[in-house]
Parts: C-alpha cells; structure tokens; sequence
C-alpha cells in the first residue's frame, strides 16, 4: 500500500485553510465556538469486506461553507456519519465544534443540522407537522419548535405549501424541507449531503443559492458534499477533495482558482502545425479542447510561443496564462500533483 | 412565522422579513426529548393528529372493549350480580380486541418511520441508539393500557356507583387492583411483542399481518392442545398425561401464558386453561422469557437498523 497521505497534501502544508476567509456575518454564533470547525486525524473506516471508506484521513476545516468533494463512494458520507456519531470509526480521531466525536456525539448532534442524501420524509403529513416534531426532537421546547419550524420552511422558500403533505411535493420542496428540518434547532454546523441530487438545473441553482444564503447570511457554518466539483465550487469558501476514502487536496477556494505557471494559446486554424512548431521548440505543448497548453518555464516562453505563432502566419485569438479549474485536481491530482502516492500504489 | 417587527407607523398587516433569527431560547435535554418521542407516538397509536382514517381502529376497539363494563352496570342496574370480572374481563372479546389494536397499530408507530427512512433524522440528533425504541415502547404500553384499564375503571365505577354500603365498595375496589395488574402485564407483553415484530417490516400490511398471524395462530394452538390433552380433539392420551397436557398446554400463545401467570398469581376466575397448579412457575418464567426476547430484538433491531 501507499503512503496514507503524501506529506505534500497534508493539512499542515496548507496553511491558508486555517487563517482562510471568514465570510461576512460568519463570526462564533455562540460558546464552545473554536476556528476548527470540523478536525480529524488519521481517520480510517474499514467497513466489513475489507471496504475501506476513509483512509487515514486528516484534515481540518474552518468555519465558513466548505464543500466536501469526491467521487461517488469516495468516503464522503462515511465522513459526514462519522462526524455525527452515528458510525464509529475503525482507528483515528475527530472532532467537531471542538468536540470528541467518539465522546460527545450527543453535545455534537445537538449542535449541527444534517441533511441526508437519501429520501427521508414520511408522505402523509404536512412539512410543518413534520418540521415541527424534528424541532422537538432537537430539543426546542413546543412553542419554540413551531415558531422556528415555520421560519425554517418560510427561509428555504415554502411558504402556504408547508400545509400539505409532503407526498405531494415535487422532488425540488422535499429537498427543501430536508433543508428545513436541518435548519430547525437553529445549528452551528450545517452538514449537507448531496443536497442537489436529483433536481434539475434551476432546482440546483435554488438550492446552491439557499446554501449559499444561510452560509453567509445566517452565519452557519456549512459542509456541504457533492460529487459535482463545478457546481458546489461557486459557493464554497475551502474545499476537500477526497478520493477513495483519502485527502486529495484541502485549501481555500481561491488558492485552487489561482494563477498557474500554464500558457494557453488558441488559433483559430492550424492548431496542428502550430504544436508541432512548438514541439521543435522544445516546448511540451498539449491539446486542450481547441486550445494548447505550455507549460511556462521562464519568460522567454512567451516569445517562443509568439514567434512559432507569427512564422506560420496563424490568425491567434487568445494568449493567457491560465487560471487553475477546481476540475483539474482530479485529473491533474492523480498525475502531476501526486506522482508518489499514485505510482507507489499500482 | 413571520413576525411583525416594523414601527407601528407601517400599520398593521405588513410583513417585514427580519431575516435570520438565531435560537436563544432554552434547549431541553435527551430526557425531554424522549418524552416527546414518547408523546408524540401516544397520540399516533391512537390515529390523533392524522386524518380520520387512522381513528378509526382505534376508537371500534375502545369501544368493544368497554362494552362488557356498560352491560355490566346494566345488569346490575336490573337486580343481577356481576358478570364481568376484573381478573379475566371477557376473555375472548379481549384477546380478539388486542390482536386487532396491536396489529394495526404498532407498525403506525414503527413501520412507518422505517418506510419513509426517517430513521436518520432521529439518530442525527441528540438521541441515543436506544432511546427511540424505548420512547415507542413505553408510549405503545401506555396506549396498550389505556385500552385494557379505561374499561376496567369503568366496570368499577359502574359497580361502585351502584354499591350498598362501604363494604361493598372495598370488596369491589379489592377485586379491582389484580384486575388492573393483569391489564400491565397484558400490555408490557402485547406492546412488546407486537412493536418487535412490526420494527422487522417496513411495510405497514406485512407488519400488521405477522403480528396477526402470529398472535391468531399461537392462540388457535393453545386451544387445539388443550383440546387434545382433555379428549376432545382427535388424540387422547393417559389421564395423568391429558392433565399435564392441558396445564401446560397455554405456555404456546402469549395470550394463555397471561392467564397462565394471572392464575399462578392467584386470579380465581375461570380461564382459557386450566388452573396451571404446579406448573405455575413455568408460566411465570415464559412471561419473562417471551418479554426479554421481544425487548432484546426490539434493543438488537434498532442497535444496527437505520443509518440507511
């Protein structure tokens, strides 16, 4: 087996995720309130059959919206259960809101809202009924849990519909009132699991807005897992990225986006001759869509690249250093970012 | 809600969205919480908060229980002693009456949860593993014994309310208190065994259905035995054999194994089996045994089920 975590992709490397952005109105919202919102080390969960979900994962998340990426059977669930107490796990620690999970899973569940990924609403009752003993269930007194059952449905949108049962709902309120019972006991922590599957675009546009709004608007903090980088990386402050059970990589949003030492060079013909001018040049070129790829090695790349372009007399259209797509890590993350993890494994 | 927070200048009916509030209310605890649980599953054992539909079992059954009690009064009304007794009550009518209520309405409180997947939401909260089965368990026993004591109280009232005398009033309440010992017994056993049985199905119709095979058949057993140690059904055997036989012959269905332990306890009224006599104990032991196990899987179910 490989090494567990490249030293590379460590949390510690990675500085900028503890001192990273605190969005507006995300300050403490009460006590036992720390900067890590969720930190685990060496978290490994071996399910029967030699399945391995988490390995060796550590990491450390801050407050603000953190999306929680993988693939499908990455470990994100698994992660999100274990968070809660509701799985134990196999060896290693974590703690959420600074709290042991393994010790204080009740103090820890009484402070967070979990929203599941499968269905889980009971048909023949109205979304305030439902909402309203969920409310009760995290520990609001009767009053309270109706007030605040009605403000959790008026927040993600449900207004006279919250009176009829939720077995005539379309698949975009259910999840909204999955949202709502999350919301309810008025959480520190927000940990929402695929809460776009099975809507359609606008469905999903709604409901990265709504998470988007109670991140940064109600001052909750928010994990939120996808298996659609592109779609959660617009409203997310860090990201995760997990790949079969492990750390891929965990950093601000904004040092994933950031500038990378690639050149990207379209021309509207020619695109062939111009990678093979380019290649004569000693330069690495390669095919991205309808664009080329240069690796920038020092600043005379740039005059190579303009001179193989004029010496062919090919019409160019667009000469950037490119900005990193959060997409990149996965394909990139198992080639260039991880070379020692990858082969060490095959 | 929304909440009116505006001047009052704005006049009255405006809306304003004041946005987030956070919580600062109290929070109560895992106690209160399962107390809630518990509450809250009391009233659906009964069909209260749902539409009229789910009511309906539960109030025939109300009723048909309490009937003996009304007929009773009338009876006594007219000049005629008592026909229904505390111990026993009306036997049939009552093991006919529990078959129907446990069967249609322990998967209301259980079944339905595992339908839908709730589950998750409860185990995401500050309850323990354990605690959603006791809350179910102890609000489907009080809802057991509210339909097995309400028309016992009013056997006594009726009775009591036409007494002669303080005499007569202590006999009847001294008849009264195994009366209502029996009627727990009844529904620790009936609640326990029926909630496990509808935790293993999450589809209302298959749980109602091995509930009601499994009480229907355990009772025609018991009575097929009976009638075969005492020579009326189709095998006989010795006469020391025949009377062993039919004693032991309730230990098969919970129901007898009830009236089993009521009589080793010293319930004198005439039952579905013969006094146990020195068999007794072993009555006691199958109520206790058939409890423990019916707890343990209910404890085992929802130890592992759920987290779906």
């Amino acid at each position: 087996m490989t090494a567990p975590v490249p030293a590379q992709f460590g949390p510690l490397q990675h500085g900028p995720l503890q001192a990273g952005p605190v969005p507006p109105g995300g300050t403490g919202p009460g006590p036992g309130f720390v900067a890590a919102v969720i930190e685990t080390s060496a978290l490994t969960k071996r399910y029967p059959g030699a399945v391995t979900a988490l390995d060796q994962l550590s990491v450390r998340v801050g407050a603000g919206i953190t999306g929680l990426v993988g693939a499908n059977g990455a470990g994100k669930s698994t992660l999100i259960k274990i968070l809660l107490g509701l799985l134990t796990p196999t060896s290693g620690q974590a703690a959420v809101l600074g709290l042991d999970c393994a010790r204080d899973a009740e103090r820890i569940r009484a402070r967070c809202g979990y929203m599941p990924e499968h269905d889980c609403l009971p048909p023949d009752v109205t979304a305030t009924e439902f909402v309203t003993h969920l409310g009760r269930m995290s520990g609001l007194p009767p009053t309270a849990a109706k007030e605040r059952a009605a403000e959790s449905l008026r927040h993600v949108g449900l207004y006279e519909e919250r009176y009829r049962q939720i077995g005539t709902y379309s698949t975009g309120m259910k999840q909204r009132v999955k949202l709502a019972q999350a919301l309810v006991g008025d959480p520190q922590l927000l940990l929402l699991d695929e809460p776009t599957i099975g809507l359609d675009p606008a469905g999903r546009a709604a409901m990265l807005d709504l998470v988007s709004r109670i991140g940064t608007e109600f001052g909750i903090s928010i994990v939120v897992s996808s298996h659609l980088l592109g779609e959660i990386e617009q409203i997310c402050d860090h990201l995760v990225v997990i790949d079969s059970g492990r750390l891929l990589r965990a950093d601000t949003m904004t040092s994933f986006t950031q500038v990378s030492q690639v050149l990207l060079v379209e021309v509207d013909e020619g695109t062939a001759e111009l990678e093979a001018a380019l290649a004569a040049r000693g330069l690495q070129p390669r095919r991205d869509e309808r664009a080329l790829l240069v690796q920038i090695a020092s600043g005379d790349t740039y005059d190579l690249v303009r001179d193989a372009v004029a010496d062919l007399g090919l019409p160019l259209n667009r000469l950037e250093q490119r900005r990193r797509r959060v997409e990149e890590l996965f394909r990139d993350g198992a080639g260039q970012d991880n070379p020692a993890g990858r082969e060490g494994g095959a | 809600m929304t909440t009116q927070s505006g001047p009052p200048a704005a006049g009255a009916g405006v809306i304003h969205d004041i946005g987030y509030r956070h919580y600062q209310g109290p929070r109560l605890g895992r106690a209160a919480i399962i107390r809630a649980l518990g509450w809250h599953s009391l009233r659906s054992a009964f069909g209260i908060g749902r539409g009229a539909k789910a009511k309906i079992i539960p109030v025939i059954a109300f009723t048909l229980m309490c009937l003996p009690a009304v007929v009773n009064t009338v009876a006594i009304a007219r000049g005629g002693g008592q026909i229904v007794y505390y111990d026993t009550y009306v036997f049939q009518l009552r093991v006919l009456v529990m078959i129907v209520f446990v069967a249609a309405q322990a998967p209301e409180l259980v079944s339905r949860d595992l339908r839908s997947h709730v589950l998750p939401l409860y185990f995401s909260r500050p309850l323990h593993r354990l605690d959603y089965p006791l809350a179910k368990l102890g609000a489907f026993i009080l809802a057991c014994l509210a339909l097995l004591e309400i028309p016992l109280l009013l056997l006594y009232l009726g009775s009591v309310s036409q007494a002669h005398g303080g005499a007569e009033i202590w006999h009847q309440t001294r008849a009264l208190i195994p009366g209502l010992l029996v009627g727990l017994a009844w529904a620790v056993l009936l609640a326990a065994i029926g909630l496990t049985l509808a935790s293993f199905s999450a589809r209302r119709a298959y749980a109602t259905g091995s509930i009601a095979i499994c009480f229907f058949l355990s009772w025609a057993l018991a009575g097929l035995l009976r009638g075969v140690a005492t020579g009326r059904g189709p095998v006989t055997g010795g006469a020391g054999m025949a009377d062993a036989g039919a004693r032991l012959s309730g230990l098969v269905s919970p129901f007898t194994v009830l009236d089993g332990l009521r009589q080793w306890l010293g319930g004198t009224s005439p039952g579905p089996v013969p006094p146990p006599g020195g068999y007794g104990p072993l009555y006691g032991v199958m109520f206790v045994l058939l409890l423990a196990a019916a707890a343990g899987a209910l404890a085992a179910r929802y130890r592992k089920a759920g987290i779906a």
